[in-house]
């Protein structure tokens, strides 16, 4: 019997939410954080979307938003001029750093120790998080707004796209390396560390070039302008989104599309897969945050698998009962806890 | 059982009150919500469900928690918050001890089931009695955790398949996250 995606609305933001991103998989699982244009990022648990906190103190939309890679971290670039650093254990805010302009995109190197910003001034801007204090140090080059900017290379380079070109910085000399051309807008940029890999979404195309030769590997074209793609950690999928609302899943090697969906209310700003690959979360126009199953009916997170009514079902039994258990157990132990289960109020602003 | 649904004041508007949804009428709301859209399939045609074979939605637990209104969140007795040593800052009742060595216990315990989770599928090494070291794909543990289910077990006389290891003939084991 086939199985429906059942995708899981995370609401709570009010305007649309622009940017996502996850952490690695920490000892506390993996978590995700939103940034959106109402300027309140949330971070949620990464596997079932509940909700953790929400960082105020912007002043503006936020349109980066980033997490360090054990999630103790976390970094958003704003429409107020400035970019902060969060702590994203107790939500208080670490560091406020200004800018000359809008703050698009906001990244950690692996060690957390810098963060480089870039924004609608043109400069990419490298801060030392060990002395918040000093001068940052800037990368000119683009002639456009910075969309996005990524460490890459185990953060001996960089990759940032303005509106046509994407380009590859090394760190220490800060010059340029290599850079992209394009005829369309840029609309999304995404770094797999494993194999080195570059996907870049622009017009209805989705790109995958190497990060460290920029040499175009392969690309696909989806029916609908996407304005943002994610490759399965494994490679064997991609998923994308973008005007026409819907999330398209095609198979990496072959290029087939092998799925749509249907749900979100407006256009998809964002689509990353989760560190493990099971899920992918997509960020609308709609201010809804929807997490996505790779492999539809598997006991993951809050999706519960349905056993076959035939008696091999049993056999099966013993592989899916341990992360069943685990869930159940925590609930428990939450419920317990008697304050947790019944927090989450309809009351959420629409 | 009840479920609350917050999607019920999304900001979509779809959902014109909050109202309180049994589990069934959950998944038939989320089913009606929601529409695979199959790339063969003609999105126009008005019968398309009765074309495919019948088709199931995936079952969830619950929906996302959202926001509480009330606060900005990170619980200070949240998952990640340090644990804090249990000394009265002000003369407290036993209950209320007692309630915080729970919460601790529950606190160790959702780590350990975690740090399950976070072996499966990696490669681990178990140290048993008598000074035997095996190595093995760990896949998953039982409700009481009294077996572990491995494969690719590396022994002394040869590699298993598949194989239940005993916890009770296990002095430790460790693995690379």
């Amino acid at each position: 019997m086939a199985m429906r995606q059942t995708p899981l609305t995370c609401s709570g933001h009010t305007r649309p939410v622009v940017d996502l991103a996850f952490s690695g998989i920490t000892p506390y699982g993996y978590f995700l954080i939103s940034a959106c244009k109402d300027g309140k990022p949330m971070l949620r648990q990464g596997d079932t979307g509940d909700w953790i906190g929400t960082f105020l103190g912007h002043k503006g939309a936020v349109w980066g938003a980033t997490l360090n890679k054990d999630a103790t971290k976390a970094a958003t670039a704003a429409a107020d001029f400035t970019a902060k650093v969060w702590d994203a254990v107790s939500g208080d805010e670490l560091m406020t750093l200004a800018h000359k302009h809008i703050v698009k995109t906001v990244d950690f190197t692996q060690d957390s120790n810098y963060l480089l910003t870039g924004g609608q001034d043109k400069l990419l801007r490298i801060y030392d998080l060990n002395k918040p204090e000093a001068d940052p140090k800037e990368i000119s080059g683009h002639t456009s707004g910075i969309k996005k900017a990524l460490w890459c290379s185990e953060d001996k380079q960089i990759l940032s796209a303005d509106d046509k070109t994407v380009r590859l910085w090394d760190h220490a000399t800060m010059t340029e390396v290599k850079s992209l051309n394009f005829n369309m807008s840029v609309s999304s940029m995404e770094y797999i560390p494993e194999g080195e890999i570059l996907v870049i979404t622009y017009g209805r195309s989705i790109a995958f070039h190497s990060a460290v030769s920029l040499d175009p590997i392969k690309s696909f074209e989806a029916p609908a302008t996407i304005n943002s793609a994610s490759l399965h950690p494994e490679k064997e999928f991609l998923v994308a989104g973008g005007e026409d609302f819907k999330l398209y899943k095609y198979d990496y090697n072959s290029g087939e599309e092998l799925e749509s969906y249907k749900g979100h209310f407006g256009p998809i700003h964002c689509v990353r897969f989760s560190p493990d690959g099971e899920l992918y979360a997509s960020g609308s126009e709609d201010g809804t945050l929807r997490l996505w199953q790779t492999v539809v009916g598997k006991t993951y997170g809050l999706w519960k698998c349905v056993l076959p009514e035939e008696d091999s079902g049993d056999l099966a039994k013993p592989k899916i009962s341990f992360p069943e258990t685990a869930e159940e157990e925590l609930e428990e132990i939450a419920s317990e806890n008697s304050d947790s289960i019944d927090s989450s109020t309809p009351e959420v602003k629409a | 059982m009840i479920w609350h649904h917050p999607a019920s004041v999304s900001s979509s508007g779809k959902w014109g009150l909050c109202r309180v949804l049994s589990c069934k009428e959950l998944t038939v709301e989320l089913q009606r919500q929601e529409e695979p859209h199959k790339k063969k399939d003609n999105p126009n045609h008005p019968s398309r469900i009765m074309q495919t074979p019948p088709t199931t939605t995936v079952p969830v637990l619950r929906l996302p928690r959202g926001p509480d209104g009330l606060s900005r969140g990170f619980a200070p007795d949240g998952r990640r918050a340090p644990l804090k040593p249990v000394v009265p800052e002000i003369p407290e009742s036993q209950e209320s001890r007692e309630s915080q060595e729970q919460r601790a216990r529950a606190t160790l315990r959702e780590r350990y089931l975690r740090s399950l989770l976070a072996m499966v599928g990696r490669q681990v090494s178990f140290t048993l009695h008598e000074g035997v070291h095996v190595t093995a794909h760990f896949g998953a543990t039982d409700l009481d955790v009294a077996n572990f289910y491995v494969s690719q077990l590396q022994t002394p006389i040869g590699v298993q398949a598949e194989a239940l290891l005993r916890c009770s003939d296990i002095v430790s084991y460790t693995f690379k996250p």
